[in-house]
């Protein structure tokens, strides 16, 4: 019995589009037999109400999640050196050559914005 | 399950001061573990004997419009069923146990539901009362704990609250026609609030062990799975709803029932906690005849369970091949 019955729901986890250009967003897991029902529950279960553009459900066993070590982990890496914010000094630099910092925009100019 | 040593223990009550947010695979006390799935299976598995009373209305609405509105109600209830019991299942995944244990230990008793979930709703007027003020009651409570520190939790909660503004609404819809109607509709609202008040104090659980010899409250506040006692929560229903049922020119059957300015708090008569007892523990007026109609609806879809596992076997197999 325990066999039988662990064999029939899978989990799944569900994701949308609330419009064309909106990013994808993870909504919430549901229990299905199958990938077909699971898109069925995923419209019943989450979209009664809301405009959504795009559903997508992925067997949860297909997806590798982080650990809570590995999420602990990424908390504690600086990435400054990646970033504007880990060149700030530069301001107070350029001040001492009587020239502003170029700004991002600045930096960025010329394109269409 | 590993018995915990005093660094992790030290380290998870850490991460709960700070705000952060504990996930299903995340290292936590058993006692936690045991705390969310009993809270939250309970939660869930009344969202579902929950749509049971309403559902009993959806071919007796008065109009085309109400009954699609109450349709949509009860989809939303056996919706928000479905979340809760999928946060529940990945909490006892480590256990061994998945959503069929929850429904054999409704049958059997184990599991309790909410003591509202037990009651007759025997006229329309009960069905208005039951969207204004027992979802009212439901969405203090469950509001209080978005912020709890099960992730999963707060995250089906929020999705939940959303969808209980509009069943609040509802109901409050229902109760305005019946106060603004006939002398008839009138005097069938006031009999539901006079048969719904006692259940919708109890609601809300007793304000300490001395009313029923046992609360989880203090357990829950300290793992931030809730944030204020039940005291707390049933004295905001009270302050927020008793003022629209006068204000209607409804009574309340309660007549010590006032707001004391100097304790800034409102005082009503007890319900009677043994009544209370009685009732979560499957001895209420409806408590054994849902049961039966959920084991029925169980045992009914088993074929369907069936097939559909067959199937999702077979097409796995298949695309072996």
């Amino acid at each position: 019995m325990s066999e039988e019955r662990n064999g029939f729901y899978q989990v799944f986890e569900v994701f949308s589009k609330k419009t064309d250009t909106s990013s994808l967003q993870h909504q919430f897991s549901l229990l299905a037999p199958n990938r077909d029902l699971a898109f069925i529950m995923a419209k019943e279960n989450f979209f009664r109400r809301e405009q959504v553009a795009d559903i997508w459900v992925v067997k949860r066993d297909d997806i590798k999640r982080m650990s809570q070590s590995e999420r602990e982990a990424m908390k504690h890496l600086n990435k400054d050196y990646r970033e504007t914010k880990g060149y700030g000094y530069l301001k107070k630099k350029w001040r001492q050559y009587e020239q502003e910092q170029l700004t991002e925009k600045d930096i960025m100019g010329g394109g269409d914005t | 399950m590993t018995v915990a040593s005093e660094h992790q223990l030290e380290r998870f009550m850490n991460r709960i001061d700070s705000g952060e947010k504990i996930e299903a695979n995340d290292w936590m006390p058993d006692d936690y573990r045991e705390a969310l799935i009993r809270l939250i299976s309970m939660h869930g598995i009344s969202e579902i004997m929950g749509a049971l009373p309403e559902k009993e209305w959806v071919p007796k609405a008065p109009t085309l419009h109400r009954k699609l509105a109450i349709m949509a109600k009860v989809q939303d209830e056996m919706g928000h069923g479905q979340l809760l019991l999928r946060v529940a299942e990945d909490l006892m995944e480590p256990l061994g146990k998945n959503r069929d244990d929850i429904m054999q230990d409704l049958f059997s008793g184990k599991l309790k539901f909410h003591n509202v979930f037990h009651m007759e709703a025997p006229t329309w007027g009960d069905a208005g009362i039951i969207a204004w003020l027992v979802d009212g009651a439901a969405i203090i409570s469950q509001t209080m704990m978005l912020g709890t520190s099960y992730g999963p939790y707060g995250r089906a909660l929020k999705r939940i609250c959303a969808e209980e503004v509009f069943h609040a609404q509802h109901g409050e819809s229902i109760i305005m026609a019946l106060a603004e109607g006939t002398k008839e509709q009138r005097e069938l609202l006031q009999d539901s609030i006079n048969r719904w008040w006692p259940s919708l104090l109890m609601f809300f659980g007793p304000k300490s062990k001395a009313e029923t010899g046992h609360t989880n409250q203090d357990k829950n506040m300290r793992y931030k799975l809730r944030t204020k006692t039940n005291e707390q929560l049933r004295q905001e229903f009270l302050t927020k709803y008793v003022p629209r049922i006068w204000a209607l020119g409804l009574t309340i059957p309660d007549e010590s029932l006032r707001f004391d300015e100097a304790d800034g708090e409102w005082k009503y008569a007890q319900p009677d906690w043994n009544e209370f007892k009685r009732i979560v523990t499957g001895h209420g007026p409806k408590s054994q005849e849902r049961l039966s109609l959920r084991v029925r609806s169980y045992e009914m879809n088993n074929w369907v369970r069936e097939a559909l596992g067959k199937s999702a076997l077979a097409s796995e197999v298949g695309s072996y091949e």
